[in-house]
């Protein structure tokens, strides 16, 4: 199977922001799932500095879970913004083993915000879909 | 609200006489700034970042082309043509800085990279030289990193340390308080004319007095200074005084360290390399006298020819002008982002440049300058860095809007209007 069809919330994603044909309404959009995601549960005790990633100009927590070899992430953040995205990117590639999530590459982090993102923010993607590689590869990070 | 937009566009008669004579004409200004007019995302420009790096006029620009497509060559090496022009063009933009900030000589001035590199060489020669083990250097809670840094480097080397004058919680650098910490172990004082993140104006002149009357020399940090007033560093009688091109509409990686001559004289060199020699064999060196000394290596020559144009272009406007205008800028934008609920102004000393850092109750900076981007509103966001300032007040970080010679009232209720839109789409 190919890993496009093991990532069904990324194609989610893909499929939304493909419809949204104006910029400005595709970065409301990310805002949006950044307000929701404030109501997800990530857990007060997860927001610790073994949990940050760093070089972020906000603050970005992601966790991992590992079971039976698939990795489920959860993220968070203190601006909305961030969360909207780092919530996209752990939604969309959970679920995943480690070495499917090497095969992810820069294409995939592009599809989630269709320049609806400065630069600088799509190398912030792209450091959390190293980061969370970087979790796969040890086995995640918390129990559950 | 109507009131400052009418007097600044139309109604000059309701200007006394003064205010007249220092009323720049922003539309003639703006249209020397192409860049003004360009669009990001489908919304026309708004640019507050000018304290991070301002843009450039068409004069200086083109002063930079005419110098690469008309007598571009080294300086101070051939004996042909262009060299002779390229060396003339390169020593005149000395001249004019020297000029326009007052120094006895062109020999008090040298061209470095930028702030940071000023500072650095201060440090590194003067510093050297002259700091021991056990000495101080007074910086202020309001330092930026470039101000910071090097004398930390200085710390590690010689085990000097660094003695910092708190700030009021509002911002506002107390004279009092300076003069407390001036102890006898410090042997400099290095500070800031102007606050990057708070805007706050430091009386230098006063500072000076205070120091010079225990002996001790005095850097002055000029980058936000010299871009928003007049600067006469006779007058200000700073030992030294730093200051960057790019934010001054000049080229980037240009900067000019004024130095006295007694102490320029008494430094030994920083780097080493070719221009900065009177002779060399392979027993020993001479070295060249001030400015050269500290010009090792092929200088910057267009970027000073640009930072020449620059200074041509802001002495032309007036430096009084430009300053009456960004505080009249200053003035309708306090109150006019003061009617946003929620709006916090971070840094409300009484004597500000028109710099302003806020944040907004219950909203991420970030995301207040992202929406503010999408909006074509172009602010900077974090610690600017100015972390140690951040810690100081208990932050993480704000957004600033920082205002220049080109920036009109009309931006201000532009401004206004793209945050009550973050305010919506992040609430």
């Amino acid at each position: 199977m190919s890993i496009d069809k093991k990532m069904p919330r990324f194609n989610e994603f893909v499929e939304a922001l493909e419809t949204i044909d104006d910029e400005d309404l595709r970065f409301e959009y990310i805002i949006d799932i950044g307000k929701k995601s404030a109501a997800v549960n990530f857990s007060d005790e997860w927001k610790s500095d073994n949990n940050l990633m760093h070089g972020c100009m906000s603050k970005v927590w992601i966790v991992d879970h590992e079971e039976n070899g698939y990795h489920n992430f959860f993220g968070a953040s203190d601006a909305i913004i961030v969360k909207g995205l780092v919530s996209m990117m752990v939604q969309s590639f959970s679920g995943l083993t480690a070495n499917e999530l090497e095969q992810l590459n820069e294409d995939y982090v592009r599809k989630l915000n269709l320049g609806a993102l400065t630069t600088q923010r799509q190398v912030g993607m792209l450091a959390m879909l190293e980061h969370m590689k970087k979790l796969a590869r040890i086995g995640g990070n918390i129990a559950k | 609200m109507t009131s400052i937009n009418a007097i600044s566009k139309l109604d000059f008669s309701a200007l006394t006489a003064k205010q007249f004579s220092l009323a720049l004409d922003v539309e003639r200004v703006r249209s020397d700034f192409p860049i003004l007019s360009t669009d990001i995302y489908g919304k026309r420009l708004i640019y507050l970042d000018n304290g991070a790096s301002a843009q450039k006029p068409r004069q200086v620009t083109d002063a930079v082309r005419e110098a690469y497509e008309t007598y571009y060559s080294n300086v101070h090496r051939g004996a042909h043509y262009l060299s002779q022009r390229s060396t003339d063009a390169f020593e005149e933009a000395r001249s004019t800085i020297q000029r326009f900030i007052n120094a006895p000589s062109d020999k008090n001035i040298i061209f470095t990279q930028n702030v940071t590199a000023a500072i650095n060489l201060v440090a590194a020669s003067w510093g050297r030289k002259f700091l021991k083990a056990g000495d101080e250097v007074l910086i202020t809670e309001m330092e930026h990193h470039a101000n910071i840094v090097p004398w930390h480097m200085l710390r590690e080397e010689l085990g000097i340390s660094l003695k910092v004058v708190p700030i009021t919680d509002d911002g506002l650098f107390r004279l009092d308080d300076y003069e407390l910490a001036l102890g006898p172990a410090t042997k400099l004082v290095a500070i800031t004319e102007c606050s990057n993140v708070l805007g706050t104006k430091i009386p230098i002149k006063r500072v000076v007095e205070l120091a010079h009357a225990r002996n001790i020399p005095v850097l002055v940090d000029g980058a936000q200074g010299i871009v928003h007033q007049p600067v006469d560093v006779q007058d200000l009688d700073c030992d030294f005084y730093a200051f960057t091109g790019h934010k001054l509409y000049g080229p980037s990686g240009i900067g000019v360290l004024y130095g006295r001559s007694e102490l320029l004289e008494a430094m030994p060199p920083y780097q080493g390399g070719g221009d900065m020699i009177e002779h060399v064999s392979f027993d020993g060196v001479t070295y060249a006298e001030p400015p050269y000394r500290f010009e090792a290596g092929t200088p910057p020559i267009v970027q000073a020819i640009g930072l020449g144009a620059a200074v041509r272009y802001v002495d032309r406007l007036g430096m009084d002008r430009i300053h009456a205008h960004e505080q009249a800028l200053l003035a309708y934008a306090n109150t006019r982002l003061a009617e946003i609920e929620g709006f916090r102004f971070i840094g409300t000393a009484p004597e500000k440049a028109a710099i302003i850092s806020f944040l907004i109750d219950g909203l991420h900076p970030f995301d207040v300058a992202a929406v503010l981007d999408r909006q074509g509103v172009a602010v900077r966001v974090g610690q600017h860095c100015a972390e140690p300032l951040m810690d100081r007040l208990g932050i993480e970080g704000t957004v600033r809007a920082s205002f220049g010679l080109y920036n009109c009232f009309d931006e201000i209720d532009k401004l206004a209007a793209a945050l009550e839109k973050a305010k919506e789409l992040l609430t």
